[in-house]
């Protein structure tokens, strides 16, 4: 200590015990008894949860010492006012992360918390990096914002829907969560939960049943089983918050940082990336996919063979399970995988079937992650059931999405593709960039099966004899079946290549390099008018 | 019991389980045809086929009960 005669003005000790001993109170999260319920649940606590997800030693923390300062909580001290806030690294990337904290007042948003937020948000729009939510929130902190206060709240939503397609967003579902932070996953692009401790719903229990009287538990109304496999909010059920937060890491390692940059190539003999020549062979294919066109087959065997390492992240797959979405590489490149699934509902279309893969498009599209499509479909399935579920909206939806994807679009057809089917499957006509087809491949306006009723329809009736009739058009669909013939379609030069099935991913993996750096320019205009 | 219900509406091509016997996860029922497919109708419960509700040739809608599964 140096003295200058007039006292010790070097004090700095008391000083920086006071700022050690204020990290330490915010580092100690709502307390230990909070933190053990916190535990007792099963879930980890929000500091593990961020060790967990980030490279070690990147964490830059954004306001550690705020606290609610709101003279109506009194002396009550909320540590980082229940949302941790910083920016640190994923695989070497940076990310853009908003952790809410439950031991603290159960993670509800205030309004420090939420200012907090939004300077997050801020910065991974600035910076383009990826923002990834840790929600464990009961959703708005009523106590502060259940007066007019609240006219002018609601900004965060709409900053959200401004980064959609700018920078990814991953909101990881580790608590229960109503209301707000149930709309902040809706608005993101991923969205994994955790099995048996998160949820999301619009509305809490407690005022679901003030509201509309109905007493339902969290996990029966939003639980991780409701919303991946029946609503299809959700993405991906997860077992626990390891494994959820792994899956939120191996997510963003198929992204760029934003919508102006590749996704990353993942070089060959990587660490976890065995070399997988992309003109290996696939003959196990011959053995998965029946020639015999009625036959169904798990289409998910198919991806496996054919991607690097048999490593895919599938998305949204216990929901609408007649298509297969998921992210793979191929030759260490990102692609996205759109294929059929003849095991669920004979690889038919549906309303949720669109609306997957719609989406599912726009998100590979908006990242310049190149989209590959396996086709197997009969078509869209028809009937009265259906269209009261608005088919043709949704039908619609896979259209138009399909239709703007300027990504290299590979499609290979495996067997049959009808009708609209085929086009919503990325056929030639919607800007394919290479589609090949296998010897078994069937591209019509509908089957044989199906045609042969149109157009020998006055021919068959004409029949008295039942088993005749049936003989006949047998014979008639077989006909019409020698018109629809790979080579018929080849012959036209409507398939690039009818292709042996075992070398799937060889053409796959040409198609994408020759389209690699395709440009496609369209009219100017703000935005279509989205059939959704 | 588990109950399970055709997933789409359909013609019942082949009933390939019989009343009385053991299934496990993932065991046929019977196979649908429907949008000219086939498509297989699975019992995601494993337990006693102890109903059938359907038989060749019949229409179901989409949620119809096809089979109960006893499970105990």
């Amino acid at each position: 200590m140096t003295s200058t005669g007039g006292g010790d003005v070097h004090d700095w000790g008391p000083l920086v015990g006071d700022l050690a001993e204020r990290r330490e109170r915010a580092l100690a999260m709502g307390g230990p008894d909070r933190v053990e319920r916190q535990r007792s649940l099963g879930k980890l606590t929000v500091r593990e949860r961020l060790d967990l997800l980030l490279d070690p030693g990147t964490w830059v923390e954004y306001g550690l010492l705020a606290d609610h300062m709101d003279p109506g909580l009194g002396d009550r001290y909320l540590a980082a006012d229940g949302a941790i806030t910083g920016i640190g690294a994923i695989d070497g990337r940076p990310v853009a992360v908003a952790a809410y904290d439950f031991t603290v007042m159960a993670g509800s948003m205030g309004r420090v918390g939420e200012d907090k937020i939004a300077r997050l948000r801020a910065h991974a729009l600035s910076q383009r990096i990826p923002m990834v939510w840790l929600l464990d929130s009961a959703g708005a902190r009523i106590q502060a914002t259940s007066g007019s206060g609240f006219a002018g709240a609601g900004a965060l939503f709409r900053e959200q829907v401004a980064m959609s397609g700018v920078v990814p967003m991953v909101a990881a579902m580790l608590g229960h969560c109503a209301a707000g932070t149930a709309y902040i996953p809706a608005l993101a692009d991923f969205v994994p939960m955790v099995k048996g401790t998160s949820s999301m719903a619009l509305g809490g229990r407690h005022l679901v049943k003030a509201a509309v009287g109905e007493d339902v538990t969290e996990e029966e109304m939003g639980g991780s089983a409701v919303h991946t496999t029946i609503s299809g909010v959700a993405d991906l059920e997860v077992a626990d918050d390891r494994e959820c937060l792994a899956t939120v890491r191996r997510y963003l390692s198929f992204f760029p940082a934003h919508n102006r940059e590749r996704p990353p190539v993942r070089e060959a003999g990587a660490a976890g990336a065995p070399a997988d020549p992309v003109d290996r062979r696939c003959e196990e294919l011959y053995g998965i996919v029946p020639t015999a066109p009625r036959r169904a087959y798990d289409m998910r065997k198919v991806v496996t063979a054919v991607v690097d390492g048999g490593d895919v992240l599938w998305i949204k797959p216990g929901w609408a399970k007649n298509i297969l979405t998921g992210l793979a590489r191929v030759g260490g490149e990102p692609v996205g995988v759109v294929a059929n699934q003849p095991m669920v509902l004979g690889g038919a279309l549906d309303v949720n079937a669109a609306d997957k893969a719609a989406r599912f498009v726009w998100l590979c599209d908006a990242f310049n992650i190149p989209l590959v499509f396996l086709h197997d479909v009969p078509g869209f399935i028809v009937g009265s059931a259906v269209e009261k579920q608005g088919i043709i909206r949704h039908g619609a939806k896979m259209l138009f999405a399909v239709s703007e994807a300027t990504v290299p679009k590979v499609s290979v057809v495996l067997r049959k593709s009808y009708g609209a089917g085929y086009f919503v499957m990325n056929g030639m006509a919607y800007e394919a960039d290479y589609i090949v087809g296998w010897p078994t491949a069937e591209i019509a306006v509908m089957g044989p099966d199906g045609a042969v009723n149109i157009i020998h329809r006055k021919t068959l009736e004409a029949i008295p004899d039942e088993a005749e009739r049936a003989q006949r058009r047998l014979e008639l669909a077989e006909e019409i079946r020698a018109h629809i013939d790979p080579y018929v379609a080849a012959g036209h030069a409507q398939l690039d290549a009818v292709i042996d099935p075992a070398d799937t991913r060889r053409a796959i993996a040409e198609g994408l390099r020759v389209a690699r750096d395709k440009r496609v320019e369209r009219p100017w205009r703000k935005h279509g008018v989205l059939p959704v | 019991m588990a109950e399970v219900r055709a997933e789409i509406t359909a013609n019942v091509w082949q009933v390939t389980a019989e009343l009385g016997q053991l299934v496990g996860e993932g065991d046929e029922i019977c196979i649908l045809e429907s949008m000219k497919m086939e498509i297989p109708v699975v019992t995601e419960t494993p337990g006693v086929l102890a109903e059938l509700h359907v038989a060749p040739g019949d229409v179901v809608q989409e949620g119809d009960l096809i089979a109960v599964i006893d499970e105990s």
